[in-house]
């Protein structure tokens, strides 16, 4: 009997070696979006956790990876509805010795809090397509809609964005300051 | 919104970003034993079976509420 077989029917050391084979994976797509180390361990562990809880109700034949970052999305965004608007999604760089070089600092404050005002589903779709530039179909996946759907959502992020920056006398051209 | 116009707004949206580590340097699977091993996880909480209480005692109530929600589904 293969592994995820095994696993659907209950069987907590099928479930191990699954876990081995994907934490990676689900840690990978968590920390990008909530980009918070931390959050993105909770979030895989819980993520993990609910799989096993669900797990009859995966196909077998089914792509087991995209259902679970399906799940781990879904896990995110409902952190990014919760958490308190101080912790940013954008958060203050630990070391970045060039990126004054790249933006001024109020700039790039305002950027940051222009992105955390923005619906989580939509700050989601435009952090893994325009900040870490994941293909359409993948996201598309993991937020359980069509590529056209997530496409409308980067572009209404990107709409809502640009206003506020606008309102804020930011023009979105990385290499000129107002 | 032009090819243009998405290709500045991601480029100060990258500059603005940090970038993160995407590697995760633990095992986790010990966590998510402790997590599935917990009771406490896998049962329903408090004000879960108060919203299902309330909500059978409304239509036991109210059975014509049902109607009202009925319609508006």
């Amino acid at each position: 009997m293969d592994l995820l077989r095994r696993f659907t029917l209950g069987d907590i050391d099928a479930f191990e070696t699954l876990v081995r084979q994907i934490q990676a994976s689900i840690y990978a797509w968590i920390v990008r979006i909530v980009r918070d180390p931390g959050v993105a361990e909770d979030l895989t562990v819980d993520t993990l956790w609910r799989m096993y809880r669900l797990r009859h109700k995966i196909r077998v034949d089914g792509n087991f990876e995209a259902w679970a970052h399906r799940i781990a999305t879904n896990l995110a965004i409902d952190y990014l509805r919760r958490k308190k608007p101080e912790h940013s999604l954008l958060a203050e760089p630990v070391a970045a010795p060039n990126s004054d070089h790249l933006l001024a600092r109020e700039i790039r404050e305002k950027i940051q809090e222009a992105f955390r005002r923005l619906p989580p589903k939509l700050q989601v779709a435009a952090t893994l397509a325009l900040i870490e530039e994941r293909p359409y179909d993948q996201i598309a996946s993991a937020l359980g809609i069509s590529v056209g759907a997530t496409k409308v959502r980067v572009f209404r992020a990107v709409r809502i964005l640009r206003k506020q920056l606008s309102d804020a006398g930011i023009t979105p051209n990385a290499e000129s300051r107002q | 919104m032009t090819d243009h116009d998405d290709q500045q707004i991601r480029k100060v949206l990258q500059q603005s970003c940090p970038p993160v580590d995407p590697t995760l340097h633990r095992d986790l699977w010990p966590r998510v034993l402790r997590k599935l091993e917990d009771p406490s996880k896998s049962r329903m909480p408090w004000y879960d079976w108060a919203l299902v209480a309330a909500t059978v005692l409304t239509v036991v109530a109210f059975p014509r509420l049902l109607l009202v929600f009925a319609y508006h589904l």
